[in-house]
C-alpha cells in the first residue's frame, strides 16, 4: 500500500525536520538581538518639549502598580491620549529588553519609565536618560516628602522622579511562625522548606548581611559573597524553599510558606484577604527602596512626562494610587486626605512608616566596586537560585 | 520529457518555506553562533573572540542542570508514553462514537495558555491540598514531607503538559492500523500479549517515536514547569539559559549554553534513531503492506 519512491530523501528530510524540531527546544533562549556599543553620560541633554501639552503619551511600569481610574482621569484632566503599559517585570529583563534602543537615542516610544533605584543610577550613569526640567515640575517639587529629596544616587533629584517606595522585610504568618523577628530566624530549622526569599540580590543579600551584623552600606565584595555562601548552605539543606517575586504572598496564604522576606506593600494587599499575614519588621533593620520616573532618551512628548509627573503628586490623585497599591507614598498631602476617607490606610504604618518604625532601615544598596566585581556577585546569586 | 514549468514546480513550493526558514532559522542561528564565541557586557558591547570557553565553562558549571533536564524530561517522557499509549488506544479502538469527544478532551487544555495551566498545578500539588493529603494517608509521601516543589512535582507537570503530543501521533497511528492483521493474527492462534507484542506494538512504532521526539525535545528545554512547580534545587538548563539572559545579561554565555544543548539534543537524536530504526519510522518499502 506505501509506496514511497525515494526512502533516503525522505530520511535526509527527517533528519533535517528533527534539526528543526530539536531547536524548537530553545524557543527559552531567545537570540542575540543588535547589540551595540554603550554611550557615556558626559552630554546628558534635559527633556525639553514645546509649550503646549498635547499628544501622545506612552508610560511603562511594573503590574498592579496604578489603580483603574487614574489613567483615564488624567487624560480627560489634560486632552492627552496616554498608553499605559505594564512591561516591567524585573529590573535587569526590562534592561536587556530596552537597552538596545536606549543605546541607539531611542526609547521605543516610551515616554516615562518606571525602574527602582540602583537602575535608574545604572541607566543614567550609561547616558540612556535624560535631566529633568524643574521648571516643569512645580508640582512635584512642591509635593515630594522630604525623605525623597535627597537619595544617595541622584541627590538633586536631577532625573529622576519617585513613583512608590516601599520598604523590604520579613512577611510572616503570625498564626504559624510568631516568633520571627530577625532574618536569622528563617534559618531556624523547625521552619525547613517552609521559608521564601526574593529573587531580586539587592532585596535579599542586604538583609542576609544585616542579620549577621554587617552594615550593608559598608560591606564589601566579600561580604556579599559571604551572605551567598549562608544561602547555598541553606538551599542545599532545603531550608529556603524558594525565591519568588511578588507570588510569595500566594505561598504563605496558603500556608506551604510560614515566614519570607517580602515587599511591604504586598504584605498589605495580602492582610486585607488573610489577616494572619502580617509585616514583620526585622530586628536588624529593612531596606527602603523607591521606583523611579524616568524620561528616557529619545523620548518623545517630555511635555507629556512631565504632565503627569505633576497631575500623580497632587495629593487627591496620589491618595486615590495609595489606596489601591498600598506602598509608601512619595506625595505628601495625601496622609491627611486619607484620614478622612480611609483611616485604615492613614495609620497603616507601612504606607505611612512613623520615623522609629524604619529606624533601623537602610536605603537599598548594590554590590561594590566596578563592573565586574557587581557582575561575579550577581552571577554567584543566580547560581545559588538555578542550583 | 518534462517542461520547464514541470521542473520548476517543486521548487516554487518549496520557496515560500525555504524563505522562512533562512530567515527566521538560519541567519538567527548564524547570529546565535557568533555571539556564543564573543566576549564583553551588555553595556560596553560584545567583541568575537572566538571564546570556545564560553562552552567549556557552560558545560563545567552547568552539567547538574544538564542532567537533570534530561533526566526530568526522560522520566516525564516515559511516563506519558505509559499513560498515553492505553489512552491512544482506547480511543483508537473502544472510542466508538465519542471517539472525536474524547479527542477533543486531549486537545482541550490547549484552548488554556500554557502558563495557567502550569500554574494551576500549584494549587493540586499545594501542601494541605486533598490530593497530597490522600498521597500521604497512603504513605506514598512522607507526613512531614511536600509535593510542591521537589523533583516529582517538576515531572508531573512536565508529563501533564506534553502528554497530549504523546497521544495524538499514538493515537494516530494506532487509528491506521490494518484491523485485518489482528484478525489474522488471531486465526493464527496467538494470545492477545502475543499480537500486541507481534504486531500492534511494532505497527505503531512511527507513532511511539513521533511521540517521544515530540514530548522529550520540548520537555528538556522547558523551564516553566522547573520555576513555579519546582523549588531551589530543581532548576533545568532551561532557567540557567533564561536567567544568564534575562537576568545576567549574559547572552555569550547563554548563546553558548543553548547550542550546547541543541548539539546534545541532536546527538541524543541520532543515537535513538540508529537504534529505534528509522525504517521504523519512514515505513520502509519493504515492511510496508
Amino acid at each position: 500500500m506505501n509506496t514511497r519512491p525515494n526512502t533516503r530523501n525522505l530520511k535526509l528530510l527527517l533528519l533535517a525536520s528533527l534539526a528543526l524540531i530539536a531547536s524548537l527546544a530553545l524557543v527559552a533562549c531567545g537570540g542575540g538581538g543588535g547589540i551595540s556599543e554603550g554611550t557615556d553620560n558626559s552630554d546628558v541633554t534635559t527633556a525639553e518639549g514645546g509649550s503646549a501639552t498635547s499628544g501622545n503619551l506612552n508610560i511603562s511600569n511594573w503590574p498592579l502598580y496604578i489603580d483603574g481610574k487614574t489613567i483615564d482621569q488624567f487624560d480627560a484632566a489634560t486632552g492627552l491620549k496616554t498608553t499605559y503599559t505594564e512591561d516591567v517585570n524585573d529590573n535587569n529583563e526590562f534592561f536587556g529588553k530596552v537597552q538596545p534602543l536606549l543605546s541607539q537615542g531611542e526609547s521605543g516610544g516610551r515616554d516615562i519609565m518606571v525602574v527602582t533605584d540602583w537602575m535608574a543610577e545604572k541607566m543614567y550613569n550609561l547616558g540612556y536618560v535624560q535631566k529633568l526640567d524643574k521648571s516643569k515640575l512645580k508640582t512635584v517639587d512642591a509635593n515630594m516628602i522630604p525623605s525623597l529629596r535627597n537619595p544617595q544616587f541622584d541627590p538633586e533629584r536631577e532625573y529622576s522622579v519617585p513613583w512608590q517606595s516601599g520598604m523590604t522585610g520579613l512577611v510572616v504568618r503570625k498564626d504559624l511562625a510568631p516568633d520571627v523577628k530577625s532574618v536569622n530566624d528563617l534559618f531556624d530549622p523547625k521552619y525547613k522548606g517552609k521559608v521564601t526569599m526574593l529573587s531580586e540580590m539587592r532585596d535579599t543579600v542586604p538583609l542576609v548581611m544585616a542579620a549577621d551584623g554587617i552594615d550593608p552600606k559598608e560591606a564589601t565584595t566579600e561580604d556579599w559573597m559571604n551572605a551567598i555562601d549562608k544561602l547555598k548552605t541553606n538551599v542545599d539543606n532545603g531550608q529556603i524553599r524558594r525565591f519568588t517575586g511578588n507570588d510569595f504572598v500566594q505561598d504563605l496564604a496558603k500556608g506551604d510558606v510560614v515566614a519570607a522576606i517580602g515587599w511591604s506593600g504586598d504584605a498589605v494587599q495580602a492582610q486585607a484577604d488573610n489577616e494572619n499575614i502580617t509585616y514583620v519588621q526585622p530586628e536588624q533593620g529593612c531596606s527602603i527602596w523607591s521606583d523611579n520616573m524616568l524620561i528616557p532618551v529619545g523620548a518623545p512628548n517630555p511635555d507629556g512626562a512631565y504632565a503627569f509627573m505633576n497631575y500623580v503628586y497632587e495629593p487627591k490623585n496620589q491618595a486615590q494610587i495609595t489606596e489601591y497599591v498600598n506602598y509608601v507614598s512619595p506625595v505628601s498631602g495625601v496622609k491627611e486626605i486619607l484620614e478622612k476617607e480611609d483611616p485604615s490606610i492613614a495609620n497603616n504604618d507601612l504606607i505611612f512608616p512613623s520615623e522609629e518604625f524604619t529606624a533601623n532601615c537602610f536605603a537599598q544598596v548594590s554590590p561594590p566596586g566596578d563592573e565586574a566585581d557587581v557582575k561575579q556577585v550577581e552571577q554567584a546569586f543566580q547560581d545559588v537560585i538555578t542550583g | 520529457m518534462r517542461t520547464l514549468r514541470q521542473r520548476l514546480l517543486p521548487y516554487g513550493l518549496l520557496a515560500p518555506g525555504l524563505i522562512w526558514l533562512v530567515l527566521f532559522f538560519v541567519i538567527p542561528m548564524y547570529f546565535m553562533g557568533e555571539l556564543s564565541l564573543k566576549t564583553g557586557s551588555l553595556e560596553s558591547g560584545y567583541q568575537l573572540t572566538w571564546a570556545w570557553s564560553n562552552f567549556t565553562d557552560g558545560i563545567s558549571d552547568y552539567s547538574t542542570q544538564f542532567g537533570r533536564a534530561f533526566y526530568y524530561a526522560g522520566v516525564a517522557t516515559i511516563l506519558s508514553l505509559l499513560i498515553g499509549y492505553p489512552l491512544a488506544y482506547a480511543i483508537a479502538f473502544k472510542g466508538g462514537r465519542w471517539k472525536n469527544l474524547m479527542l477533543f478532551a486531549v486537545v482541550a487544555p490547549f484552548f488554556t495558555t500554557y502558563l495557567i495551566r502550569t500554574i494551576a498545578w500549584k494549587t493540586i500539588l499545594d501542601d494541605s491540598s486533598p490530593a497530597v493529603s490522600v498521597l500521604k494517608t497512603l504513605h506514598i509521601v512522607p507526613q512531614d514531607g511536600r509535593v510542591l516543589a521537589t523533583s516529582a512535582a517538576v515531572i508531573a507537570g512536565l508529563t501533564y503538559n506534553f502528554l497530549p503530543f504523546m497521544v495524538l501521533p499514538l493515537y494516530a497511528a494506532l487509528e491506521r492500523l490494518d484491523q485485518r492483521l489482528i484478525e489474522a493474527s488471531k486465526d493464527l492462534y496467538a494470545s492477545a500479549t502475543q499480537t500486541f507484542i507481534r504486531i500492534t506494538l511494532p505497527m505503531t512504532m512511527p507513532g511511539i517515536i513521533a511521540g517521544v521526539l515530540l514530548t522529550f525535545i520540548p520537555a528538556s528545554g522547558d523551564y516553566v514547569n522547573a520555576t513555579f512547580l519546582g523549588g531551589t534545587s530543581q532548576a533545568m538548563i532551561g532557567n540557567v539559559i533564561q536567567s544568564k539572559y534575562l537576568v545576567v545579561n549574559d547572552y555569550p554565555e547563554a548563546a553558548a549554553l543553548s547550542f550546547t544543548l541543541l548539539i546534545i539534543i541532536l546527538i541524543a537524536l541520532l543515537a535513538y534513531i540508529k537504534f529505534a530504526g528509522s525504517e521504523a519510522l519512514m515505513g520502509d518499502e519493504e515492511e510496508a503492506v
